[in-house]
């Protein structure tokens, strides 16, 4: 038997097509748009996913942000951790993250995440190659703008940050540059680049907790 | 009293498949139609604000040497050419000229930028006449560097955006080691001026030992002065080459031209398509509904009013799929100004496919004029029909 269409299926017909109008109107015409905030990726991820992680034979390219995992709750949590305020104007709740999921075959090793951080002279861009429980396996300073930046690029100063772990940071204090524990044991190779040291220390700190409420807090989950 | 519009309509849907496809076909039509007209204004219109937002409609350089950023960075801060700034004033006394302005640029080599560095490139510009041809400037934070002379910087959003600076922060020139303090913070501007870090033209020339020495120089042109008698002029100095951004854009608006000849057709073999769809539609009711127009005829109603029945049925259709088709064509503009561009070798920035209000009425016209012209045989058939034939054939059904 047909169906007599009555008002109130009418309604319904008509808030389906509303809606099936309005869904990509909001999606093309509203998401497009909109300028992100700069994230920090790798120049040459096949490179240097294969430099930090030389064990991977592949990766997987994942995009998140403060704003999308958690919002301004998330973004208070994130900021509490580090014991300073996100501040300046790229230093956002909308910045986005770009997170390398690191394969050996078709396991999981690892994860590679890079973080942007103000420097003296410029920005400064700290990625870290961390194992599935989030312990440090290679720093890289990508970018910096430094008379000093080879020595902080240098491996040697990288070497010092293996095998540590976001515990290790919670002994440091960001916005006095006081150590205990472990990172007490990191060595500044140009201390003429206090600010820069302390830059690359603080990007590291936020990388970790960063990394452990977008990935391993969900996977203790 | 029941009007000849509640008629038409009723009959439309009585057959409910068909008359829903034969929208369809016209939506369809009409999307592609509006969609193409929008982009046929809307690149025209982006061409031009990028050209315009270049600030200048002519480019003298020295031969050889690269006119712009991009291309400069990809040949790794090399090629460089340099001409006397003295030219400036040769050029500024040409008649057509409005505004003149020199640029320096210089590129070093940053070790520190990835694992093999990368160049980081310069435009040493004059703060008094730079400004006015890039007068669509907005500063985010901050303002022009007042001082030829000074150690200061203003920079495109996406470079203050790399490297994290404010107003008031210090940025360091590697290779150099020279410092500059950030004075102003530019808003985005969608062109090459975004990554760009502009500093005082003197400052850029006293560093890499090039005193009145230029790379570029931008002419601004009067307005409603033809520029190609100066062309000319200029093309007359030695050693120089000469970009006219008025050709890049006629050269590019031809190449685009046959491309949207060839869309065009395709648009028209549809709409041509969607009309035969309607005639077949309309004509096809007509047959389907001999013996009730016979009737009617008999009850009074004149070929005229069968005429203007049928006609509005025509109307109807074309109304409804036009319509369908342009507000597809509104939502889905945005997809379809990513599909040309992932088609076409440059799509200038801004919105390629503009649909306005002028555009939508226009199609709307357009549409409806076609549909009217389809609707003439099937409705003059119908009003042709003679109702002692139309009875007769009933009886004989």
């Amino acid at each position: 038997m047909r169906e007599k269409l009555s008002p109130s299926n009418a309604t319904t017909i008509f808030r389906r097509i509303s809606t099936a109008i309005a869904v990509p109107f909001f999606i093309f015409y509203l998401c497009g748009p909109l300028w992100a905030a700069v994230g920090c990726d790798l120049n040459d991820p096949d490179r240097d996913v294969e430099r930090l992680f030389p064990e991977s034979t592949s990766y997987r390219t994942i995009y998140t942000s403060i704003q999308q995992k958690g919002g301004d709750k998330l973004m208070q949590k994130v900021e509490k951790r580090l014991g300073d305020k996100f501040h300046g104007l790229y230093e956002t709740i909308d910045v986005p993250y770009t997170i390398y999921e690191i394969y050996n075959n078709k396991k999981k090793i690892g994860y590679i995440h890079g973080v942007n951080q103000k420097g003296q002279f410029g920005g400064i861009q700290v990625f870290l190659a961390l194992d599935l429980d989030g312990r440090i396996k290679a720093f890289y300073i990508q970018k910096m703008t430094s008379q000093y930046a080879s020595k902080l690029r240098d491996t040697k100063f990288g070497r010092q940050f293996i095998g540590l772990t976001l515990r290790d940071f919670d002994g440091y204090d960001v916005l006095t540059g006081r150590a205990s524990g472990k990172t007490e044991q990191i060595r500044n190779p140009a201390p003429e680049a206090e600010g820069d040291f302390r830059a690359a220390l603080r990007a590291t700190k936020k990388n970790l907790i960063l990394m452990d409420e977008f990935v391993y807090s969900d996977q203790h989950q | 009293m029941i009007t000849k519009f509640q008629v038409a309509y009723k009959n439309l849907f009585r057959k409910k498949i068909r008359t829903i496809l034969t929208i369809v076909g016209i939506a369809l039509s009409s999307w592609v139609l509006v969609s193409l007209l929008g982009f046929n204004q809307g690149y025209e219109r982006a061409l031009s604000k990028d050209i315009d937002n270049m600030g200048f409609q002519l480019m003298i350089m020295a031969k050889g040497c690269p006119y712009e950023a991009a291309t400069m960075m990809l040949k790794g801060g090399t090629g460089l050419r340099y001409m006397d700034e003295s030219m400036l004033s040769k050029v500024a006394q040409e008649p057509e000229v409005d505004k003149v302005t020199p640029i320096l640029m210089a590129a070093v080599f940053d070790p520190n930028k990835g694992e093999s560095g990368g160049v980081a490139g310069y435009f040493g510009v004059d703060p008094k006449t730079f400004p006015e041809m890039k007068t669509y400037f907005r500063f985010r934070q901050g303002g022009w560097f007042k001082d030829l002379d000074a150690y200061e910087a203003v920079m495109g959003y996406e470079a203050a955006e790399l490297e994290q600076r404010e107003v008031g922060d210090m940025i360091l020139m590697p290779e150099k080691n020279i410092q500059f303090k950030v004075v102003g913070i530019l808003d985005r501007t969608g062109t090459q001026d975004d990554g760009t870090i502009f500093v005082p033209l003197r400052t850029l020339q006293k560093i890499f030992d090039k005193n009145h020495q230029i790379t570029t120089i931008g002419i601004k042109i009067k307005k409603g002065v033809d520029s190609a008698p100066l062309e000319e002029k200029l093309y007359q100095l030695p050693d120089v080459q000469i970009v006219s951004l008025a050709q890049v854009k006629e050269t590019i608006m031809k190449l685009i031209s046959t491309a949207k000849v060839m869309v065009l057709s395709i648009a028209l073999i549809a709409i041509l398509i969607a009309m035969v769809g309607v005639i077949n539609t309309i004509l096809t009711s007509v047959w389907e509904r001999f013996q009730e127009i016979g009737i009617l005829k008999t009850i009074g109603a004149m070929p005229g009013d069968i005429f203007r029945l049928i006609w509005m049925e025509t109307l109807i259709l074309c109304l409804a799929g036009g319509t369908v088709g342009i507000i597809l064509a509104l939502i889905l503009a945005r997809l379809t100004d990513i599909l040309i561009r992932s088609v076409l070798p440059y799509a200038p920035t801004g919105g390629l496919v503009v649909i306005d209000g002028k555009l939508v009425l226009v199609t709307l016209a357009v549409i409806l004029g076609i549909g009217l012209i389809s609707g003439l045989y099937p409705a003059w058939k119908a009003g042709r029909i003679r109702p002692l034939e139309a009875i007769r054939r009933e009886v004989s059904g």
